[in-house]
């Protein structure tokens, strides 16, 4: 019982690593807070474009509905590989800009931003869907009440379609970051030392997985309250709902 | 009374197989109101819709002061018509997320391009007409169907429209409700607005409308005015919608 214990809870190991877990995690952190941002950002902008209406912009919509199903439907782990290898190999072969191809903006290493871009393309198109529920679930009359006051398409659908279905998708957008959070981790593939890569490297030094516990455990912390947040939300919601307003 | 404001010439609209409308004309005059009445499925709710273009027709012609708006099956003018015509629908169709006075405002500021002083003070001016001045930072969600319906009216008031489409307003409102929203409508009619009202309240489009319009199967089957096709219709559709709707 003892070795079954110290295999995952080495408090020892755990100790000598805390400081270096702290740092780990911090990459998770920001991983997590900068492509989150941006994938909320890009997500949108897809779902507004697969609603463009009219039959010139059709081509517009089809291009949009074809990059969400390509990204919903890969990997995130591949598309990982794919930005920095592709990108990477790009860059050394002088056709696209070393900037763009093995980008350390504001001082922060490449395989973060490789992770940064493959993790915001991804999950752009999870969170476009979300929104086109959202945009969807706005009754028809909405868009029709606001042409008829003159707004054009784009008026109507910022000022009056988006804020409505922004505030019915918060709880399954944030369920959305909850599981963006943890496929973060995918990025150690790359070599950034967040939580799962220190994990390893400690496990490979110590044949001991506590620190992997350990990373758990941070993880833990802040995904637990996010879950409480949303069944929270989407109880008052319901609530409101049952009031009868919309 | 006399100047053409709106002329509709063999206006048809179908839904796949089904044809809605079948060819409609008709004249509205500045001042005029207008009450279309009809069986539900008669195609008044889409003639109306069809007038702003909510519904795109497939035929036919709109002309808004001599100025052709539809034609050739597509619109010409989009923006000076809807900005020209102002609808109120069955629904309400409040913004939820907005106040009443952000309500009336809105379109005010991003299609008028107004400042928000004067978007402001035309809502209060417009609330107040419709007696809603003490509920002006209220949400929907707190007004009745009767107050929200009043808020509507005001909403498309704001915009300064030559012309307004009620879509069957009382409809979706508790009979109790119905009268004050009523009244607002008769004292735009007053007022000189020119109006086409889709409408149930056969003793409201006997009071107040200029002309009635009595629709069946998607054309305009008879009109004229109120006395005449409410109290002494020639057609035989006509006497047998109104012996459904009038006897009780």
């Amino acid at each position: 019982m003892g070795e079954f214990f110290n295999t995952f809870f080495d408090f020892q190991i755990m100790g000598d690593n805390l400081g270096d877990a702290f740092t780990a995690f911090w990459w998770t952190i920001k991983l997590s807070l900068i492509s989150g941002a941006l994938a909320l950002v890009w997500g949108l902008i897809l779902a507004v474009l697969r609603q463009l209406p009219g039959r010139p912009l059709a081509p517009i919509r089809w291009l949009t509905i074809a990059y969400i199903d390509a990204f919903r439907g890969i990997p995130l782990l591949l598309v990982i590989l794919l930005t920095s290898g592709g990108l990477g190999t790009l860059a050394s072969q002088d056709v696209i800009p070393r900037d763009l191809g093995i980008p350390q903006w504001f001082g922060l290493p490449d395989p973060f931003w490789y992770g940064v871009i493959a993790i915001t393309i991804t999950y752009g198109a999870y969170m476009a869907e979300v929104y086109r529920a959202g945009i969807e679930a706005v009754p028809r009359g909405q868009m029709e009440a606001a042409r008829s006051l003159g707004m054009s398409h784009g008026q109507a659908m910022r000022n009056i379609i988006v804020p409505q279905a922004i505030r019915k998708v918060i709880p399954p957008l944030l369920n959305d970051f909850i599981a963006l959070m943890k496929d973060t981790a995918l990025v150690s593939v790359l070599g950034l030392v967040e939580m799962v890569q220190l994990g390893s490297d400690v496990y490979s030094e110590t044949y001991n997985p506590s620190v992997y516990v350990l990373g758990a455990a941070f993880f833990l912390v802040v995904t637990i309250p996010l879950a409480r947040l949303v069944d929270w939300m989407i109880k008052r919601q319901e609530q409101k709902f049952q009031r009868g307003i919309p | 009374m006399s100047e053409v404001i709106l002329k509709v010439a063999g206006l048809t609209k179908s839904y796949g197989k089904l044809d809605v409308l079948t060819g409609i004309d008709f004249e509205l005059k500045k001042g005029e109101v207008v009450c279309v009445i009809g069986p539900s499925g008669s195609g008044k709710s889409t003639m109306l819709r069809c007038l702003n273009l909510l519904e795109s027709p497939d035929g036919g012609r709109i002309e808004l002061e001599g100025r052709e708006v539809f034609g050739e099956g597509k619109p010409k003018d989009l923006d000076a018509l809807r900005r020209e015509l102002g609808m109120v629908f069955q629904q309400f169709n409040l913004f939820p997320h907005m106040s009443a006075r952000e309500n009336v405002t809105i379109a005010q500021r991003k299609v008028r391009g107004r400042d928000k002083a004067a978007a402001d003070e035309r809502a209060m001016d417009l609330l107040t007409k419709v007696g809603l001045a003490d509920k002006i930072d209220e949400y929907p969600d707190r007004l009745s169907g009767g107050q929200q319906q009043r808020v509507a009216i005001a909403r498309a008031l704001a915009m300064d429209p030559q012309i307004m489409l009620f879509d069957e307003v009382t409809s979706a409102l508790d009979p109790e409700l119905v009268k004050g929203v009523l009244d607002v409508l008769r004292g735009l009619a007053d007022m000189g607005m020119t109006m086409v009202c889709v409408t149930h309240e056969m003793n409201f489009a006997r009071d107040v409308a200029d002309r009635v319009i009595f629709m069946d199967g998607g054309v305009i089957v008879e009109q004229g005015k109120p006395a005449d096709v409410l109290g002494n219709p020639q057609q035989e559709r006509t006497q047998q919608f109104l012996g459904l709707v009038l006897d009780h």
